[in-house]
């Protein structure tokens, strides 16, 4: 196990994200069993929240991958660093866009939480570029 | 402190797993409820059980969309831009003394009328219609408590393209009369056009003062038209346990037409597909206050008396109101009453028919809502398995002809509706000596259009083996041995020239188009017929036999407007005739010295016609039925 502060950062924060998603995915569950109408009657919600839940879960074993495999690719520390960051600020504000998306959202768009999921995604493009470059360099 | 960490970490875990439900249900609480919003839309109630489509949709998907798909979703709509199908691109329309432009200002959809008595402008605020033509209505009711709307004088018609005025989509003549159709919406399309309809009349007012405060549980015909309320089921099904637990057997807190007899199954149906009466009819008022009282899974008799050609007609309303609507042997001619036409026929009296045995609500093509499952033929031989293993030893006609085709013998195009002629539901076994002597058209002459009443008698005779006793004579007064379609055309009421006019066009007839040279030019002529449906279905016809036998007609036909004035009109047709002489001989096959229509020149024998046509004023009287 890596000891650089940064990856080991990232792989809480991965831990952290799972801690969130995989419950937030049992709570979609248990609103489709009982058929909560608040939940299932806006479609645009459905979707949000199902893809909050999807990318929450996705993204972290992300973070757990890159945390606990970053340092053998990437020699560079300051390029780690880059990476970690950006990688952990994607990870987070992604499904945090998408689930905000879906709180006061109307019928048609939702709300402006979702901005987060564009910052999100720049942020991903960023790290993959960073540690890429890295990769490259090693 | 090594304990204290130990204690906080789990804590600090099972805070972190209980975030996301809490975030959940905290965002639950504060966004918005659609089906909240749904019940607040004006015009919408919540009474009765009703919970609106948008409820079905959490646990139906498939279903809900596959219902979205079809013309009972989109029957009444809000005039938003995406719905709205009509032109309002500021052009002027004109109907005799009637003007209208229809525009769009600011996201609103407006009519500037000028009915010849005063101009004013109209805001559309309500959509009926989405698939054959879409009607405006505009509100009329002022205050919270009075949502009455009044229909436009003009409907836009999808497939032609056009707008078209109301007074024209009726069997009627030709009237510049401004609101002669210009009926309520909140007592007339509400029943048929919506979900739980409560038309809210207040009745103690004189008819032309009426308020409404009208309200239906959905506009358009949505899940709980067909299902019946479904609170109680949704009630039920919200607790999974019970949802696993619940037997195979039907749900009784909701109706399922599949499950139910052929007779309540169709009631479902004919709770619109049938003009009806309340019943007694004294609960008129009930209706036009607290709505129908059917609901799906009862027997329809027990609420409405279905209209039958005898039918007592209301008090002051003419003797004819409601028999003007059948055939005299009973036969509906008007759409909109398919459920007394299936009641009649011996599959339903003797058998197990129902609307669902040809019929699929949330399969199949939209458009006629057939079950995908028997295509053609199969609907009708998936029960009569021994005709469809050998169709020509029962049809007598070459199996992949028209006249092999179930339907076109059986359920003959006969009933007028909505600028069409629509597929009779009394499925029976074509009589022409009958329908000769009733004035009514037979399927085996709208097929052989060159061929009489009593060349069809003989036939049946010959290839079946049935009674060849001839008619005494026909029920319009023309000779029998007179081309039985071209007789109904030239001397019928309106809804035999409207059923023929409509056979003289079809593609597939039995008479080969070379032949066909007195039915284009009785098609022509009925291009002057009084009554402006019958004017389109024929220009219709003529269209589609021109795409045939490329007449040379196509630009004479599109000058041709049938909502003109008499005298454009009168200037058109001679055009049309005289082309229609020019180029028939290249086209047609010389018409026999004793051609009943034609003269060898291809000119037609007004000495023999204006005689056929005056039976046809003489005898019938005015109609004015059938949207």
């Amino acid at each position: 196990m890596s000891h650089d502060p940064h990856l080991l950062r990232t792989v809480r924060t991965g831990f952290v994200l799972l801690a969130l998603s995989l419950p937030l995915g049992l709570t979609l569950e248990a609103l489709h069993a009982w058929k909560v109408e608040v939940y299932l009657g806006s479609a645009l919600r459905r979707e949000l929240w199902t893809l909050a839940h999807a990318h929450g879960n996705l993204l972290g074993l992300l973070l757990l991958v890159f945390g606990s495999l970053g340092e053998r690719w990437m020699p560079s520390e300051a390029a780690r660093a880059r990476a970690a960051r950006a990688l952990r600020l994607g990870a987070v504000a992604m499904p945090l866009g998408f689930f905000l998306g879906g709180v006061m959202n109307r019928e048609g768009d939702p709300s402006l939480g979702i901005a987060l999921v564009p910052l999100g995604g720049l942020a991903l493009l960023y790290a993959l570029l960073c540690a890429a470059r890295a990769s490259r360099a090693a | 402190m090594g304990s204290a960490s130990s204690v906080s970490a789990p804590a600090r875990l099972l805070a972190l797993f209980a975030l996301a439900p809490l975030a959940v249900l905290l965002g639950l609480a504060i966004g918005p409820d659609p089906a909240a919003l749904r019940a607040a839309a004006p015009l919408v109630h919540r009474e009765g059980g009703y919970i609106g489509s948008g409820s079905c949709l959490a646990c139906h998907p498939d279903q809900h969309a596959s219902w979205s798909r079809t013309y009972h979703a989109t029957m009444t709509q809000r005039p938003e831009p995406q719905r709205v199908r009509g032109r309002f691109d500021g052009a002027e329309l004109a109907y005799l003394d009637q003007r209208a432009v229809p525009l769009e200002r600011a996201g609103k959809f407006i009519f500037r009328i000028d009915d010849g008595v005063r101009a004013r402008e109209a805001e559309v605020a309500k959509l009926v219609g989405s698939r054959r033509y879409q009607q405006y209505f505009e509100r009329i009711g002022t205050g919270e408590d009075d949502a009455s709307f009044r229909r436009l004088p003009w409907l836009w018609h999808i497939e032609a393209e056009r707008w078209l005025h109301v007074n024209t989509i009726f069997l009627g003549p030709d009237d510049a009369t401004p609101d002669a159709h210009l009926s309520r919406w909140n007592e007339n399309c509400i029943f048929c056009h919506n979900t739980a309809p409560r038309p809210g009349m207040e009745i103690d007012r004189a008819p032309a003062e009426a308020r409404f405060d009208s309200e239906v549980a959905e506009l358009g015909i949505a899940c709980e038209a067909c299902h019946g309320p479904g609170a109680a089921h949704a009630a039920r099904h919200r607790d999974p346990l019970a949802r696993y637990l619940q037997s195979a057997e039907a749900d009784p807190t909701l109706v399922d037409p599949a499950r139910l007899d052929a007779s309540r199954a169709s009631a479902v149906c004919g709770q619109c597909h049938a003009q009806r009466l309340p019943d007694p009819a004294q609960r008129i008022r009930d209706f036009l206050t607290k709505g129908p009282s059917y609901r799906p899974g009862d027997r329809l008799e027990d609420h409405v008396k279905p209209l039958q050609r005898d039918t007592p007609p209301l008090p002051g309303a003419s003797e004819h109101l409601f028999a003007d609507r059948f055939w005299a042997d009973g036969t509906p001619r008007l759409s909109a009453y398919e459920y007394q036409g299936m009641l009649s026929s011996p599959c339903f009296r003797g058998g197990e028919l129902s609307c669902l045995s040809c019929h699929a609500m949330h399969r199949g093509d939209p458009e006629a809502q057939l079950a995908p499952e028997k295509p053609g033929d199969a609907l009708c031989t998936s029960c009569h398995a021994e005709i469809g293993r050998d169709v020509a030893a029962h049809t007598k006609h070459a199996p992949d002809s028209p006249g092999s085709r179930c339907v076109e013998c059986h359920m003959p195009r006969i009933a007028y509706g909505i600028l069409d002629l629509h597929r009779s539901h009394r499925i029976e076994v074509p009589d022409p000596k009958r329908d000769a002597e009733l004035a009514r058209p037979n399927a085996c002459t709208l097929c052989h259009l060159d061929r009489s009443s009593l060349w069809a008698v003989s036939e049946r005779a010959r290839l079946w083996g049935l009674d060849a006793t001839p008619p005494a004579s026909r029920g319009d007064g023309a000779p029998l041995e007179l081309p039985d379609a071209l007789a109904q055309l030239l001397s019928g009421d309106a809804v035999q020239r409207a059923v023929a006019a409509r056979a003289f066009g079809r593609p597939d007839a039995a008479t080969p188009a070379r032949e066909r040279a007195a039915q284009v030019t009785a098609l022509l002529l009925t291009l002057g017929d009084g009554y402006p449906s019958i004017r389109w279905i024929a220009k219709r016809s003529l269209e589609q036999l021109e795409a045939q036998l490329s007449l040379g007609l196509g630009a004479e036909l599109a000058q041709f407007d049938t909502l003109r004035g008499l005298d454009e009109r009168r200037r058109r047709l001679e055009i049309l005739l005289e082309a229609l002489a020019r180029r028939a001989p290249a086209r047609f096959d010389a018409p026999r010295a004793d051609d009943p229509m034609l003269a060898p020149d291809f000119r037609w024998k007004r000495e023999r016609v204006l005689p056929l046509l005056d039976l046809q004023t003489a005898k019938s009287r005015i109609l004015s039925i059938g949207e």
